[in-house]
C-alpha cells in the first residue's frame, strides 16, 4: 500500500455524514469500487486496470463502462489522471478518493457481515 | 508508446493486423463527442486496440462502446452524469449550465407547441365559449401556464442576460458577441414578425376572449408554423407568399435564439447561488409544464368538440412532442440538481 495519499483535491467528493461516498453513481457504482479499490495499491492505466480487476473481481470491465466510470471518478476528484508520455494515461487514487473508497467499502463490510451472521444462524456454516 | 498491432501477450493474429485494429478503434471512438475525445481519446484508443486484440470479434464490446458514447453525448448536454472534467480546472458549474441550457431549450420546444395549442383554445373563445368540460378546463389551464411559463422564462433570463452583460463589457466577454448578436437579431425577428402577422390576422375579432385578442394573435402568429397544412401542399400553395415565407422563418428564428440563448449560458460563469436559483425555477418550470400538458391532454384525449375546438392529428403530434421535450426537461432538472448536489464549491443543497 502507497503511504503517499494525495493532498489535492482533498475535500472534494468527501462522503458528508449521512450520505452514501458514491452517490450518483448510480449502476457505475459496481466499476468505481472495482476501479478504486485496483488504484488503492497505486497507478495503473485503463488496460491493466481491467487486467487487475479481472484477476481479482473475476469480473472483466467493458472499455466503454471501464471509462464512463473513470470519467465520473475524475470529475468528482475521486481518482485523477497522472501526467505521463505515455498515450495510455495511468490514474491514480486521490485523498479524497481514499475517504470514499473507505467508507464505501465499511458500508459493504457491515452488509456482508449482517448477512453471513444471519446464514449462520438459520443455515450453519456449511 | 505502444504501436498499433501490438498484441499484449504476443500472439499474433489475423484480424488484428495494425492497420485494421487501428481503423477500429478509431470508428468505436467515434461514438463519443468531441470534447471527450479531446480528453480521453488517445489512451481510450489504446485500450481499445489491446481489447480489439484480445477479442477480435465481440459485439458486446461494440455495444458497450456506442452505449457508452451515448452516454458520453448525453453527459455532454448536461442530461445525465457528469461532463468531461478539465483536468486543470474542475468544472462542475459547466455541467451545471449545460443541464440549465438542455432544460431552457426544452421548454422553448415545449413554449412553441404549446402556444400552438393555447392559441387555437383562446381564439376560439373569442369567438365561443366552448360547451365541452375538457376545452374548457384546457383553454383556462393551458391561458394560466402559458403566462405562468413566461414569466418564470422571464425570472430566469434577466439574471443570466446580467452576468452575460458584466461579462460582455468587461473583458472575460470573449465568444459571447456572436451568440448575444444572434439572440438579440432572432428574436426581434420573432417579436416583430408575429406582431406583424398577428395584427393582420381577424381571427380575433370575437367578443369573448379569456385572455387579451392580440396576445392570443401573438400566440398563433408566431406558432403558425405548427400546422396540418403541411401534409396538404395544394392548400399550402394558396397561402400568400408572406404568410408562407414566415411559416419557414419563424421556426428557424426561434431555432436561433435558442442555440444563441443556450450558448451564452454554456459560456458565461454563473454565480453558484444564480445556478441554484435557476435549477429553483427550472423545477417549477417543469411542474408548470406538466400542468399545461395535463391540461392539453385532456381536450385532445377526448377530441375536443367540432368546429372551433376540434383537437386534429396535429394537435396530437403537438402534445406527444411536449411530453417528450417535459420528459428531457424533467431529466435536465435532476442532472442540474444533482451536479449542485454534489458539486464542489457550488453551494447547493
Amino acid at each position: 500500500m502507497p503511504k503517499e495519499p494525495q493532498e489535492r483535491n482533498a475535500g472534494a467528493g468527501e462522503a458528508r455524514d449521512g450520505e452514501q461516498p458514491l452517490a450518483g453513481f448510480g449502476r457505475y457504482a459496481g466499476p468505481a469500487t472495482l476501479i478504486m479499490a485496483s488504484l488503492a495499491d497505486g497507478t495503473k492505466h485503463g488496460y491493466v486496470l481491467t487486467k487487475d480487476i479481472e484477476s481479482f473481481a473475476g469480473v472483466r470491465i467493458s472499455p466503454g463502462t471501464l471509462y464512463e466510470a473513470l470519467a465520473r471518478l475524475e470529475s468528482q476528484g475521486l481518482i485523477e489522471a497522472v501526467e505521463s508520455d505515455d498515450r495510455r494515461r495511468p490514474y491514480r487514487l486521490t485523498a479524497a478518493g481514499a475517504v470514499a473508497l473507505r467508507a464505501h467499502l465499511d458500508a459493504q463490510r457491515r452488509v456482508a457481515d449482517v448477512g453471513l451472521r444471519r446464514l449462520a444462524g438459520n443455515w450453519g456454516t456449511a | 508508446m505502444s504501436a498499433a498491432g501490438d498484441v499484449p501477450d504476443g500472439r499474433p493474429d489475423r484480424a488484428a493486423r495494425p492497420d485494421r485494429t487501428a481503423r477500429r478503434a478509431a470508428r468505436l471512438v467515434r461514438w463519443y463527442p468531441r470534447a471527450w475525445r479531446a480528453r480521453y481519446g488517445e489512451e481510450f484508443t489504446e485500450l481499445l486496440l489491446a481489447d480489439i486484440r484480445e477479442r477480435p470479434r465481440s459485439a458486446a464490446r461494440t455495444l458497450d462502446v456506442a452505449r457508452g458514447g451515448a452516454v458520453a453525448r448525453l453527459a455532454g448536454a448536461g442530461l445525465c452524469g457528469f461532463g468531461v472534467r478539465d483536468a486543470a480546472a474542475p468544472d462542475v458549474g459547466g455541467h451545471v449550465r449545460a443541464s440549465l441550457s438542455s432544460l431552457g431549450c426544452c421548454l422553448a420546444v415545449f413554449l412553441a407547441f404549446g402556444a400552438a395549442l393555447s392559441s387555437q383554445l383562446t381564439i376560439g373563445w373569442q369567438w365561443s365559449p366552448t360547451a365541452s368540460t375538457q376545452a374548457a378546463i384546457a383553454t383556462v389551464v393551458t391561458s394560466a401556464m402559458m403566462l405562468a411559463l413566461l414569466a418564470l422564462g422571464c425570472a430566469a433570463a434577466v439574471p443570466v442576460l446580467c452576468s452575460v452583460a458584466v461579462r460582455a463589457v468587461g473583458s472575460r466577454g470573449r465568444g459571447l458577441a456572436v451568440p448575444s448578436a444572434v439572440l438579440i437579431a432572432a428574436t426581434s425577428v420573432l417579436i416583430i414578425g408575429g406582431r406583424h402577422f398577428g395584427n393582420g390576422w381577424p381571427g380575433t375579432g370575437g367578443h369573448h376572449g379569456l385572455v387579451p385578442a392580440g396576445l392570443s394573435a401573438f400566440e398563433w402568429a408566431t406558432s403558425l408554423s405548427v400546422s396540418a397544412y403541411w401534409a396538404h401542399p395544394g392548400a399550402l400553395a394558396a397561402f400568400p407568399a408572406a404568410e408562407l415565407a414566415w411559416m419557414a422563418v419563424s421556426p428557424l428564428a426561434l431555432a436561433a435564439a435558442v442555440t444563441a440563448a443556450a450558448t451564452l449560458v454554456r459560456r458565461t460563469e454563473l454565480p453558484p447561488r444564480l445556478l441554484v436559483f435557476e435549477a429553483r425555477l427550472g423545477a417549477v418550470a417543469c411542474a408548470a409544464m406538466a400542468v399545461f400538458l395535463g391540461g392539453c391532454s385532456c381536450w385532445v384525449a377526448t377530441g375536443g368538440q367540432r368546429s372551433l375546438f376540434h383537437a386534429g392529428l396535429i394537435d396530437v403530434v403537438a402534445v406527444a412532442v411536449m411530453a417528450l421535450a417535459l420528459a428531457v426537461a424533467q431529466q435536465a432538472a435532476r442532472t442540474a440538481r444533482l451536479g449542485l448536489r454534489l458539486g464542489p464549491g457550488l453551494g447547493g443543497n
